[in-house]
């Protein structure tokens, strides 16, 4: 059976996959997991050497992108094309473009196979892997899923609000094998798409969840039990869930008390001080914001999946609006990041706000 | 898991694609000299452990693994003014489908499968430098420096021999070793049977064995010698082992058999030794494979009966594939195992009968291997009949059968189990054969060869007039109707009494003479220098 679980951050989805991946491999079965970023891929590799002493050898863990060139393109690639591909292109808009024209780019057509899918070195446009898996799935009349079925018996996804567009219609295949696949994310976290194609547009980013409602899958929806953020103080945890005021709200699961607990702005004239005393991880919305190079710095998206002690956020403006005031419009896109950003401490959250800010915003105590 | 097919292109004697099936349990491979035998053997070792006679196929590339054809080919063309793009070596190994991991289309023919694709191919990397080198036109040489080996499973994943479920043993009794003259194979072979727990443990003694070799008051002492004594540098000067390399007890373990060290024992001994070890090895879920070079290398008959009973009961559960000369090998491994490599194509010989495959396993004396090799074979009843059959051969093509590949074989009463097999190869063969006076008997034994059934590639050549006397010996009626009498008839009781130094005043003594001498009598016709009239039917078989 299918099962996708919905739980918040912290709430102990990664230790989901890695205690189950640990017992399958215990009990001799063939393991993939994947997710989307490496740094959680990292995270996932750590977690299982500190729960097993080393990756057991009938484990897999690799990158979406790794899992669909690896198992999806290479395997049976004879079916479409002959030439050696030299890895993917990381592309974070439309690919593929034939010329620019006066009122709008043109781009090349899934008929003109080579250009719409390779660049001029032959490497897979990032956008488009998917769609050539479920291509080579169809032109090798479902070789490359009955592999992947005889590969692994049981297949964990982390990150699932990443995958959009053809990552879909690939999990569908996923679903329609006999191997087990076990689904885990959080669509507050949909920071990052793997692609924006306009295939499922409809379920991109947070609205992935109603991907999954398709009865057609089978997938068992559980979002009930994993509600317990075992890693945010319940200061952070309840104001990450304003930011989703929609959803089931987490509960704080750590009791922990350092003297330092919570959520709190910092004006910018007490920054050296703020980071001196408490040494927090700086995260930032780019690396264009400026930040204290003396300590370490991340990008809010780098840091997901993260477990850190405390953390100082780099606000965007459309942020800071929107803590001035909850009903000030924030793109899903910053919300997820916000959101990320938030639930990536354990004890701690600063956030940088000049002297006027401070004022408008009321539900947050000040650093003095 | 195993092997169902080997496909090489380029590789050593193989220029072009060249393909060979393999069944479970016991493959035996034949052909002649230079057929490529050996060379299938170190393909399948090749793409199973990355080894190129015993040393990692990455270090030694060299031109001499292609094709020489090709390579000339190539470096011609360079010449010609229609250069060819450089030569590429392709092994491709196909195996059964048990490992999902290695399976995919990456082959020659893109057909779904596990296997193992090897090729050594020109990098693309270096292209610039190869344009260069094109432009001087000084290329006298296979580029050899801008080659590099491709090792992938047929999912184009990069492999190594530890992703690869098939564990091999190569024996070969051309021996490699390691510098301390340890033997490289039986150094693997022993590895191979030890769990990682096992190998984890033996390097770490061997390495406290170093250690504590390192840390004895002598070695400190002599150090202080050498530092204090040296002038060359200020820095420290000191003896020491070598810890550097992780599989260091590998090469720095010798093998000793009842005290002795395993490559100062007879090469026979070492041969059953490391046939046995590989033999022995099994690791439960993964099926091997065992390449055997020549077994008969080295060993006396019966060392060779008893080498081959090992191979026999162990292949039950393993794949071997055997290389041979030996006609004795293959009778007792199987002839329904045998795999023909004859100008680069193969050839099987799997739908023999039982029985026929069974007379030769328990009867292996005989040479099927001669008849299997040769280009025509021409089979006769006994040592006369062949002495005869040669010399005629002689006299009319001016050299003997054997100098024109063509091997004259005795081969008693067993005329239809060699003509089974003839007729699996199609091979041109002739049976000499005496009518013993009885023309419808004869037919009827061979008459799935004449006639209508008549094989282009087969004739049997007999006498059909049956002759006849008064003479009786032992009671019994004088057989007229076999080659001595039909030498005599043809030739005349003077020229035989030349040929053979006799003075036999009729035909019956000389008869009676014959009879008593068969291969005297036959060797006196061979070395004759008088001119000899042979009957019909044995000019009919050397035709």
């Amino acid at each position: 059976m299918n099962r996708l679980v919905i739980a918040s951050a912290g709430s102990g989805k990664t230790n989901l996959i890695v205690k189950s991946a640990v017992d399958d491999a215990k009990a001799g079965k063939r393991v993939l997991i994947t997710t989307f970023t490496e740094a959680c891929e990292h995270e996932i590799r750590s977690k299982i050497i500190q729960l097993n002493g080393c990756v057991p050898a009938s484990v897999d863990i690799i990158t979406w992108f790794s899992f669909l060139i690896r198992h999806g393109v290479k395997p049976f690639q004879g079916c479409l094309f002959d030439f050696d591909t030299k890895g993917m292109l990381l592309v974070s808009g439309r690919s593929g473009l034939k010329f620019q024209g006066k009122m709008f780019p043109v781009y090349w057509g899934e008929d003109d196979f080579e250009k719409f899918y390779f660049t001029e070195d032959k490497r897979i446009y990032s956008d488009k892997l998917a769609q050539l898996v479920v291509r080579l799935q169809e032109a090798s009349k479902g070789l490359v899923f009955e592999r992947i079925r005889r590969c692994y018996e049981k297949i964990y996804i982390d990150e699932v609000q990443d995958l959009a567009g053809y990552d879909l219609e690939v999990l569908d295949l996923l679903f329609k094998i006999d191997s087990d696949v076990l689904l885990v994310g959080d669509p507050r976290q949909a920071t990052y798409a793997t692609n924006n194609s306009r295939k499922n547009k409809k379920y991109v980013k947070s609205a992935i969840v109603n991907f999954f409602l398709d009865e057609r899958l089978g997938i068992d929806i559980d979002d009930t039990s994993l509600q317990v953020n075992h890693r945010c103080a319940p200061a952070i945890c309840d104001y990450s869930n304003k930011l989703f005021p929609n959803m089931n709200p987490a509960t704080s699961g750590n009791r922990d008390v350092t003297g330092h607990d919570g959520v709190f702005l910092v004006v910018k004239e007490k920054l050296g001080q703020y980071l001196e005393s408490f040494q927090p991880v700086q995260l930032r919305d780019s690396i264009k914001t400026e930040t204290d190079s003396n300590y370490k710095s991340m990008n809010f998206g780098k840091s997901k999946g993260l477990t850190l002690g405390r953390v100082l956020i780099y606000p965007s403006a459309p942020m800071v609006k929107w803590m001035c005031n909850n009903d000030a419009e924030l793109t899903q896109a910053a919300r997820s990041k916000f959101y990320v950003a938030l639930t990536r401490a354990k004890n701690s959250v600063g956030i940088v706000v000049s002297k006027t800010e401070v004022k408008k915003i009321t539900d947050l105590d000040v650093y003095e | 898991m195993r092997i169902t097919k080997l496909l090489v292109e380029n590789f050593k004697s193989f220029k072009e694609r060249f393909e060979v099936e393999f069944t479970e349990g016991l493959n035996i491979v034949v052909g002649d000299n230079e057929a490529g035998k050996s060379t299938i053997l170190e393909a399948i070792n090749l793409a199973l452990t990355g080894f190129y006679i015993n040393r990692p196929l990455r270090g030694e590339l060299n031109q001499y693994l292609f094709n020489e054809t090709s390579v000339r080919n190539y470096l011609d063309s360079l010449k010609g003014g229609a250069p060819e793009s450089p030569p590429q070596i392709l092994i491709e190994l196909y195996l059964t489908d048990e490992e999902p991991m290695l399976s995919g289309d990456f082959n020659r023919d893109r057909i779904a499968s596990s296997g193992i694709h090897v090729s050594i191919e020109f990098n693309e990397e270096y292209r610039a430098e190869y344009e260069a080198l094109i432009a001087a036109g000084e290329l006298k040489t296979l580029p050899i420096e801008y080659y590099h080996v491709i090792w992938k499973s047929f999912s184009r994943e990069l492999i190594t021999a530890r992703s690869i479920p098939i564990k091999c043993a190569y024996i070969d009794s051309t021996s490699a070793r390691y510098q301390n003259g340890s033997d490289v194979y039986i150094g693997r072979i022993v590895k191979d049977l030890l769990s990682p727990e096992e190998i984890v443990s033996v390097s770490q003694s061997h390495r406290q064995m170093k250690e504590t070799f390192m840390g004895a008051p002598a070695i400190d002492a002599i150090n202080k010698k050498i530092t204090v004594a040296s002038k060359i540098t200020d820095k420290e000067i000191k003896i020491s082992v070598e810890l550097s390399s992780k599989n260091a007890w590998e090469s720095g373990l010798m093998t000793y058999l009842n005290e002795i060290p395993f490559h100062f024992i007879g090469k026979g001994e070492q041969s059953i030794v490391k046939t046995n070890l590989a033999l022995a090895h099994e690791k439960a879920k993964e099926a091997s494979v065992v390449l055997i070079e020549e077994p008969e290398n080295h060993l006396s008959h019966s060392k060779l009966n008893q080498l081959i009973n090992t191979i026999k009961v162990s292949c039950i559960k393993k794949q071997v594939i055997v290389t041979t000369h030996s006609s004795f090998v293959a009778n007792k491994l199987g002839l329904n195992s045998l795999i023909l490599l004859d100008n680069k194509k193969t050839l099987r010989l799997n739908k023999l009968s039982l029985g026929t495959w069974s007379f030769f396993e328990k009867i292996s004396g005989y040479d099927t291997l001669r008849l299997v090799l040769c280009k025509k074979a021409i089979l006769v009843e006994g040592d006369s009949d062949e002495l005869v059959v040669q010399k005629a051969y002689k006299d009319i093509h001016g050299a003997l059968p054997i100098e024109n590949c063509v091997e004259v074989i005795s081969v008693g009463i067993s005329f239809l189990r060699f003509l089974e097999i003839a007729e699996k190869l199609e091979k041109q063969v002739s049976v000499v054969t005496d009518n013993d006076g009885d023309v419808p008997a004869l037919l009827k034994k061979y008459s799935e060869y004449l006639g209508a059934k008549k094989k282009p590639y087969i004739d049997i050549c007999y006498d059909s007039v049956v002759d006849v006397g008064a003479l009786m010996i032992g009671g019994k009626p004088f057989n007229y109707n076999t080659l001595e009498p039909k030498l005599i008839k043809s030739n005349g009781l003077a020229k035989m009494n030349l040929v053979l130094g006799t003075a036999y005043l009729d035909d019956q003594g000389l008869q009676v003479h014959m009879r008593a001498n068969k291969t005297e009598c036959a060797l006196k016709v061979f070395d004759s220098k008088l001119e000899i009239a042979y009957p019909d039917y044995i000019l009919d078989s050397i035709k």
